[in-house]
């Protein structure tokens, strides 16, 4: 096939290698896909053909699983998913923004006019007036109150580019011009794991478990998969494709049973699940406790295991027990909370104490991004460990994010010969790096720039250590000044972080002056900015690129440009160049490299220099990496640590598992709401989000929230294709595409709501509104929506169109001392919309234009469209 | 020569790569004379549609595919009265759209509903081609196959040994009254309903394992088997639709029965008691 299918120049097309992925990190890349060209226009979006210019049997060394009679082996091609094969909707999508706008009712000179973000519409300005209006509010904020008073949000994720820096091409410019304030993108997706599992089992920098070769240790060693909280059949699509899938089918094929854990019927669990064991979000804490709760009772763990490899078992042990509380953490005392019967509960332990198990995660997972995190996650590692963790098929395995941040220890697919790693040429902004002395967690900006000041723990960068949780910082840092001017270039706060709502009243503050934006697309935080800058899609630019995340065959390839830059948009990095240039600062930015240049220097830093010439990579168009021959000798996951804890210890400070976590007993003894031993915690002084609690009478639905299954959060929101898919909008009365919320149908029959009504979901947060997707994938009295939906205010702050759920999650942090994100696991209730009461009052928000099939375009915002 | 797709419904999980590939070939994309373009949204060649089986915990996806059968007697050919719908050799049914003078025709005679579409700009009918006009310029598949992460769909020459073993495997799918119209589009895994239900000894609270269930068809006598596992889960799947009644038997046990149980659609009937002798 793929010599037929690599044909090209027949009808005059061209065909060009891109990495369509959106993780937005230089060594994640991924999802390398065929880009057809012809005149100037991007004919089609396809797979990527490994073979096309390589002989798989000589220059690949293919890999394959044995096991059990059965092979596996990768596919020929990638495995995209449906938004990079439909990203040329996004790339001449009608949210695109031409060219440079003013919000306007700002005048830099006059009013400001700052209350009115969100709602002012723009007007067309110049390149040379947009970049002499930021420069100026530059030189006037820092000469006013210091170069601190500038806030930059420059997060990950959003399209990967390398030398085109798809976010934080300033931070290098603003180090040069003498300091700024950074958001720390506090480590999302791995809450619990990061402030919770680093105190029980070490494995910096994230807190997940350790992944070598575990995909072919699942494959000839376990006999049991606990999916619990993860959904291999979205999360993993817009980092690496859908290896992980192909696997789930083989792993069933072979014998190897799976349970899905979790309140909705996950994608993947609709197709994979031999069982589904639905449980009320956020309360797996309690299902975890009941389970060892039965082991202690029977005896059915490993005690030797734990003698050598564990401390703290005892206070572990007296505490499920009742001995500490009086409350033993039996089945039915777990049953009533998690709303999983006793019996189920019960029959779960004993087959997880009768087989090899591997327990698997999608990352973060709605399971383990709520209040309280901390303790779930905990709480799974310590059942893991309670039956011999990383003996062959006992792991904690993921299904995403294969090789993450280069470390070996994280490569759960077939090692390479030779990982590409294009951090050298990278001009964007890195997850591991901090900005001392001035740097403020995300999930506090809200409240630094809503209260004036704020303190917490840690978080100084995504990457730094444990012994970083028990430092204390604060805001203003000594020095500093107050934030008085936002540059983002990654505007989606509002729809993926905590309480959007909260946001959205910070940036309309008056302390806030200048807030500017640069992006492709206006959406989400982009709709508050004085000034937006026009920002070209990745297909625009040329490049160089790795694919390193796909678990199959590892790549390396130059981009070059699809077409030509859309309108009046430059890349991320090409503006920062611009701002250099006024700035005086040119030459100290670019270090007097061309993009071409730095091309090429990714090529040479690339670590694959050795294997193919510049020349031949130009030729063939890519290089795919052979498998390392000894690739199966790898120890699996925790298996070192498992047979000689003495010599392969933990980062821990004992080397051990911490059932006690020695340094949460030095540092925050006293805490209630991560105590040093895991516990269940219904409430505290951070959150009250349960059933049961006071607020659940006013409240009495649990929201469980994951990353979208048609969009990477907040990215491809405006994809025609598929937005008419029913699973990712529905259709309203008014035309409207309204995001979808699950609803059971008992659930849905108590509110009177009816399969495609709008609905408004609400708590004292604020209200959202959404399409009724009526449905058996929902447990009663729980409601799923996924989080990213385009943010579409009728009043900015307090009442959302789009469906963005963010804009009421819980605005206090994972917990007291732990600055995470709690955004799924919460209250709200739910009632049908009066649709035209809400029209009579917010006559302005109902009349503003949208595209049928695409959403909130720039239609709606602009002035005088042409 | 003749081409068939075969479409595994046991392995697709749903990921539209299909659907959307379809449209980002056939969209603003002229391929005259083989297609014209397709309108952005609403219609679909190549169509999935999401079939929610069962009812809390006992629920699973399925996936159904609606497309073009290119039948080799095919109703819609003689039903235009223009002559614009014809056969090619490797067995795809196209409308020419430079012939078609917007009749509707077609669309009354294909059994098959969401097949054939109007496109109301253009004044003509449209369908899948099997993207045609990629196989002839040195193509083996159209784009959904190409798309298909998981192999759900293959496509190939008939006389393939390999494809051959894999239609074995495969039926069509036939329309009351037009069972004789030969497509050739096969799937595997075409959905049955299934019973599912959970047994446990209520005395002692615990899941009931090694339950034998008996399905009995109320009209027709015919028995179905399944043993409860840990969790005392059952699931009597591939049933004929029908009227059942279940016994649950197991050693120590008083037997249950239960029923009826219509199974024309997939159930679970629940959780049900059973008591120690």
């Amino acid at each position: 096939m793929a010599e037929d299918m690599s044909k090209t120049g027949a009808t005059g097309e061209r065909t060009l290698v891109r990495d369509i992925s959106f993780c937005g990190v230089p060594e994640n890349g991924s999802n390398a896909s065929m880009v057809d060209v012809k005149d100037g226009r991007i004919i089609r979006i396809r797979p990527m053909h490994y073979d096309w210019k390589y002989d798989p049997e000589k220059d690949m060394n293919p890999w394959k699983f044995e096991a059990r009679g059965s092979t596996f082996e990768p596919s020929m091609k990638t495995l995209i998913p449906p938004y990079s094969i439909a990203y040329k909707k996004r790339v001449y999508s009608p949210a695109r923004i031409r060219y440079p706008m003013q919000r306007v009712d700002f005048d830099p000179d006059g009013e400001r006019n700052p209350q009115n973000r969100g709602k002012s519409k723009y007007k067309r300005i110049s390149w040379d007036t947009a970049l002499d209006i930021i420069v100026g509010e530059m030189e006037r904020i820092k000469k006013t109150y210091g170069p601190t008073a500038l806030l930059y949000q420059c997060d990950q994720h959003g399209e990967n580019k390398v030398v085109q820096a798809c976010h934080g091409a300033g931070r290098k410019l603003l180090r040069a011009w003498g300091g700024f304030t950074l958001q720390i993108r506090q480590p999302d997706s791995w809450e619990g794991w990061w402030w919770g599992n680093k105190h029980l089992w070490g494995c910096e920098p994230v807190g997940q478990g350790q992944q070598s070769n575990l995909l072919y240790d699942i494959s000839r060693n376990t006999e049991l998969l606990l999916f619990w909280g993860c959904d291999q059949e979205t999360t993993p699509w817009g980092w690496q494709g859908q290896l992980p899938s192909r696997l789930s089918y083989w792993w069933s094929d072979i014998g190897i049973k799976q349970i899905y854990v979790c309140p909705d019927l996950n994608y993947a669990a609709a197709v994979h699940a031999d069982r589904w064991i639905p449980v009320l979000p956020n309360t797996d804490a309690a299902l975890y406790l009941a389970i060892t709760h039965r082991w202690f009772t029977r005896g059915t763990y490993d005690k030797e295991y734990l003698k050598t490899h564990a401390v703290g078992v005892e206070k572990f042990e007296a505490y499920v027990m009742g001995e500490e509380d009086g409350v033993p953490k039996t089945p039915e005392w777990a049953a009533p909370i998690c709303g999983v019967p006793a019996r189920v509960i019960k029959a779960l332990a004993d087959e997880w104490a009768g087989k090899r198990t591997t327990v698997v995660i999608g990352n973060g997972g709605p399971g383990i991004r709520g209040p309280y995190a901390t303790e779930p996650a905990r709480l799974q590692a310590i059942c893991l460990a309670m039956q011999g963790l990383g003996k062959p098929g006992q792991n904690q395995a993921k299904m995403i994010e294969w090789g993450l941040f280069d470390k070996p220890d994280q490569y759960a697919q077939p090692k390479p010969l030779r990982v590409p790693n294009l951090r050298s040429a990278y001009t964007g902004g890195h997850p591991d790096e901090t900005n001392h002395p001035s740097f403020i967690p995300k999930t506090y900006v809200p409240k630094a720039i809503l209260e004036g000041e704020c303190d917490w723990y840690g978080c100084e960068s995504e990457t730094a250590p444990r012994e970083n949780q028990f430092v204390h910082y604060k805001y203003p840092a000594d020095g500093c000044s107050k934030i008085h001017m936002v540059w983002t270039d990654s505007p989606s706060w509002i729809t993926c972080w905590n309480s959007g709502n909260d946001y959205v009243r910070a940036m309309r503050h008056p302390d806030i002056e200048f807030m500017f934006c640069q992006h492709p697309w206006l959406e989400n935080d982009a709709l508050l900015a004085d000034i937006i800058l026009p920002v070209n899609t990745k297909l625009e630019e040329d490049d160089i690129a790795g694919d390193i995340f796909s678990g199959q065959y590892n790549l390396l390839f130059p981009e070059h440009k699809c077409i030509e830059p859309l309108a009046e948009s430059f890349s991320d990095y090409e503006i920062a160049v611009m701002l250099s240039e006024r700035l005086g600062l040119l030459e100290e930015y670019t270090g007097g490299k061309t993009i071409p240049e730095l091309i090429k220097y990714g090529y040479e830093t690339s670590r694959c220099d050795d294997l193919i010439s510049w020349e031949e990579l130009n030729e063939k168009g890519y290089y795919v990496v052979p498998t390392a021959d000894d690739w199966e000798d790898v120890p699996a996951g925790f298996y070192n640590f498992y047979k000689d804890p003495k010599k392969y210890p933990l980062s821990t400070p004992t080397g051990l598992l911490e059932f006690e976590a020695q340094g949460l007993v030095e540092h925050f003894p006293d805490d209630k709401e991560r105590p040093p031993v895991p516990k269940w915690v219904a409430q505290g002084i951070s959150h009250e989000e349960t059933l049961g609690t006071d607020r659940a009478q006013k409240y009495p639905l649990l929201v469980i929230s994951n990353h979208p299954r048609w969009s990477v959060h907040s990215q491809h929101e405006d994809i025609t294709w598929l937005r008419e898919i029913e699973t990712c909008k529905v259709t309203g009365p008014d035309g409207y595409q309204y995001h979808p919320i699950w609803l059971h149908p008992s659930t849905a029959q108590k509110r009177g709501i009816r399969s495609g009504d709008v609905v408004s979901i609400f708590n004292d947060r604020g209200t959202v509104l959404a399409g009724a997707y009526i449905t058996e994938r929902i447990m009663p009295d729980v409601v799923y929506i996924d989080h990213g939906a385009k943010w579409d205010p009728i009043v900015p702050g307090e009442i959302d169109r789009g469906g963005a759920i963010n804009t009421i999650v819980p605005r206090h942090t994972t917990s007291k001392n732990a600055v995470g994100h709690a955004v799924s696991g919460f209250l709200v209730d739910i009632e049908k919309t009066d649709l035209e009461e809400l029209k009579r009052k917010y006559p302005e928000a109902f009349e503003k234009p949208f595209h049928p099939c695409a959403g909130p375009g720039l239609e709606a915002c602009i002035l005088g469209v042409e | 020569m003749g081409k068939v797709l075969v479409i595994d419904l046991s392995i697709c999980n749903g990921c539209y790569n299909c659907q959307v590939a379809c449209k980002d070939e056939h969209v603003a994309n002229d391929w005259s004379p083989i297609a014209k373009p397709q309108p952005d949204t609403g219609q679909f060649w190549n169509k999935i549609t999401d079939k929610v089986r069962g009812q809390v915990p006992k629920v699973m996806v399925t996936y159904m595919h609606t497309i073009c059968m290119h039948c080799d007697d095919a109703p819609c050919i003689p039903s235009c009265n223009v002559g614009a719908i014809y056969k090619r050799d490797d067995g795809a049914v196209i409308i020419d759209p430079d012939k078609c003078r917007g009749n509707k025709m077609c669309l009354a005679a294909c059994p098959y509903p969401d097949v054939i579409y109007f496109n109301d700009a253009l004044n003509i009918a449209q369908k899948c081609t099997f993207c045609a006009h990629l196989l002839d310029d040195g193509w083996t598949e159209p784009r959904c196959v190409d798309a298909c992460p998981t192999g759900a769909f293959t496509f190939g020459d008939e006389d393939d040994p390999k494809i051959r073993e894999l239609v074995a495997k495969a039926e069509p799918v036939l329309m009351p009254g037009h069972e004789d119209v030969k497509p050739r589009v096969f799937f595997i895994g075409l959905p049955k309903p299934f019973i599912a239900g959970a047994v446990f000894d209520s005395e002692a609270d615990e899941c009931t394992e090694g339950a034998v269930v008996t399905a009995t068809n109320v009209e027709s006598g015919a028995t179905c088997t399944a043993t409860t596992d840990g969790y005392g889960d059952f699931w009597l799947r591939d049933l004929e639709p029908g009227t059942y009644n279940l016994v649950i038997e197991k050693d120590g046990y008083l037997p249950e029965k239960t029923g009826p149980v219509d199974a024309g659609e997939d159930i679970n009937i629940g959780d049900i008691a059973v008591w120690k002798t």
